[in-house]
């Protein structure tokens, strides 16, 4: 799914970013990279949907080497991708919908496949009765789901998330683990960029971790106190299928995913179907 | 994503950014006007004085002035003989009496300078000729030797002063043109600067754009778009701000004779196309040439 062969990152100047990395994320992992401030996390995420080219090494995403990929097919590869960011990359005068329907458009999806891709996105991370909410009306929290909605629009198999949780108090954090922990459940590779060596710990889960550009630790960590989730149904939903938008408990599965085991609630330490 | 649908898009995302940005939009817009309003006056100008001088040209005579001397029969003579050419289409043949009574009826406050004395006015043969014929080597020729004929004393040419005009009026259709090329290269310049800030004020959702999977095509589409847009709006506002300055200018002068030289007619419709279009490719140049360099929302 994900392939780093002896990759290094130089920028101009000389400042080596990354150092001969090498690894591998197989389809449905959950993993953590972590590591200090400046240890090259960013890069790496970065290299991983071409925003960055690799010095030297090559990376393999969802089958094509990205190191190689022509200009005018990184958008293509991009549309595999999730990606999230600390500072959730909301546009303030676009509301929700529109904020989240940037693929679906770009695809030429019409109004209303939009609408019911915007919808089930929305749903998945418990916003969908914010439609029509713009940006600097939400939470810090509501805003990172906003983001993780966009990014989960089209399916995404990989998604990337460089310190989701970096603005956000300990509690949205947890919250938005819980989704993360929840779309790896339904099969997404997630890989997530954090400093935050607690979360992790709690969390468990294999981590990488980077130290001035170097990889310096691939292990897989039992976490201590991992958060419950719910392996197909949506978080926050009201009993009649629509969101009411407060954080609820993990509910039953609902009907729109046959394929899902109702009522059983998965440690966030369990193996991903 | 289909093509129609970008279309639709862009020119959607175009006007909304029109409307956001509408001061700059309109000083972009007012600068494709200005420089096609003032080219395409001259073009006006220059095509309604083209029109007058071929009228003109096809009204065109010579006039034989000749010996004052010369005998009536020798005139006759000659009259003839210039009548059997086969491009002549009429001929006349005014005495010297005959020229001071015309003198008299055109210029009546002048009309003692020819009275009295001998006949202060020579005879003389207009020849009215049909303008194919003209211009060609075998016409040319003839003339010539009209001209050196002994009874002739001057030869009067029509088409001389013509010819002059005509060369006045290539000058104002070419002083037209390189001034709207120069002002047009300053509305090319202000869209360049318009349609980049704009990309600044949009960098941000470019950035999301890029980020989620869009093309290149589609980032770019809505400034082309915007371009285009403006320049075709310069372009209309051009057309009907000079289809105004020429109505109130024909209605102004109408029956005098500036008025039937400058402003008979207004510009054909392939002009007024024409000058849209070259608003809506000074616009296009605009956005293209400001885009070319940028990586539009790189992280």
């Amino acid at each position: 799914m994900i392939q780093f062969f002896n990759v290094s990152k130089l920028y101009p100047g000389g400042q080596t970013a990354l150092a001969d990395v090498s690894f591998e994320i197989p389809r449905g992992q959950f993993v953590f990279l972590t590591g200090p401030s400046g240890a090259g996390k960013t890069t790496l995420l970065k290299l991983i949907f071409r925003e960055e080219v690799p010095s030297e090494g090559q990376i393999v995403v969802n089958g094509r080497n990205v190191s190689s990929i022509p200009r005018r097919k990184i958008p293509y590869l991009r549309r595999t991708l999730g990606i999230v960011f600390q500072d959730f990359r909301l546009i303030p005068r676009k509301t929700v919908f529109e904020n989240v329907t940037y693929l679906p458009r770009i695809l030429g999806r019409d109004g209303k496949t939009q609408k019911r891709m915007a919808y089930q996105a929305l749903r998945r991370v418990g916003l969908a009765h914010r439609l029509n909410a713009f940006p600097l009306e939400l939470s810090g929290g509501e805003q990172q789901r906003v983001a993780l909605a966009r990014a989960l629009i089209n399916e995404p198999e990989i998604l990337i998330a460089d310190e989701p949780t970096g603005n956000l108090d300990p509690e949205l954090s947890a919250e938005i683990l819980r989704l993360f922990l929840e779309i790896n459940l339904r099969g997404t590779t997630l890989l997530i960029a954090t400093h935050d060596r607690e979360t992790i710990r709690r969390v468990g889960r294999r981590v990488l971790t980077l130290d001035a550009g170097r990889l310096t630790g691939d292990e897989e960590l039992e976490g201590t106190d991992p958060p419950a989730v719910h392996a197909a149904r949506p978080l926050f939903e009201d009993e009649d299928g629509l969101d009411s938008g407060d954080r609820g408990d993990e509910t039953a599965a609902g009907a729109d995913d046959p394929g899902a085991d109702p009522g059983v609630a998965v440690a966030a330490g369990g193996e991903p179907p | 994503m289909t093509l129609r649908r970008a279309l639709v898009y862009f020119l959607r995302e175009a006007a909304v950014s029109l409307v956001r940005s509408w001061k700059v939009s309109l000083l972009a817009v007012l600068t494709i006007a200005v420089s096609l309003l003032i080219g395409g006056a001259f073009l006006l100008l220059a095509a309604n004085l083209s029109a007058v001088v071929e009228r003109w040209r096809e009204e065109a005579r010579v006039v034989l002035y000749l010996e004052p001397d010369s005998l009536t029969a020798e005139r006759a003579a000659l009259a003839r003989e210039i009548a059997a050419a086969p491009w002549v289409t009429a001929v006349e043949e005014v005495g010297p009496d005959e020229a001071a009574e015309r003198f008299r009826t055109a210029f009546p406050s002048l009309a003692d300078l020819v009275d009295g004395g001998d006949h202060p006015l020579p005879p003389s043969v207009a020849i009215a000729f049909d303008p194919a014929a003209a211009g060609s080597a075998r016409f040319e020729a003839w003339l010539a030797d009209l001209g050196e004929r002994p009874e002739v004393d001057l030869v009067d040419d029509d088409r001389d002063w013509l010819r002059r005009l005509g060369a006045l009026v290539t000058l104002v259709r070419g002083l037209g043109l390189a001034l709207s090329a120069v002002l047009l290269a300053a509305a090319v310049f202000t869209i360049s600067a318009v349609i980049r800030l704009t990309a600044y004020l949009y960098q941000e959702e470019i950035a999301v754009m890029r980020l989620v999977g869009a093309t290149e095509f589609y980032i770019r589409g809505p400034f082309y778009a915007e371009g285009v847009l403006q320049g075709l709006i310069g372009g209309l506002a051009a057309v009907g701000g000079l289809w105004l300055a020429w109505t109130a200018t024909a209605r102004r002068s109408a029956g005098t004779l500036l008025g039937a030289v400058l402003a008979p007619e207004f510009l054909g419709w392939r002009t007024v196309v024409l000058l849209v279009l070259l608003g809506a490719g000074a616009g296009l140049t605009g956005a293209v040439l400001s885009l070319r360099r940028e990586r539009l929302g790189a992280a």
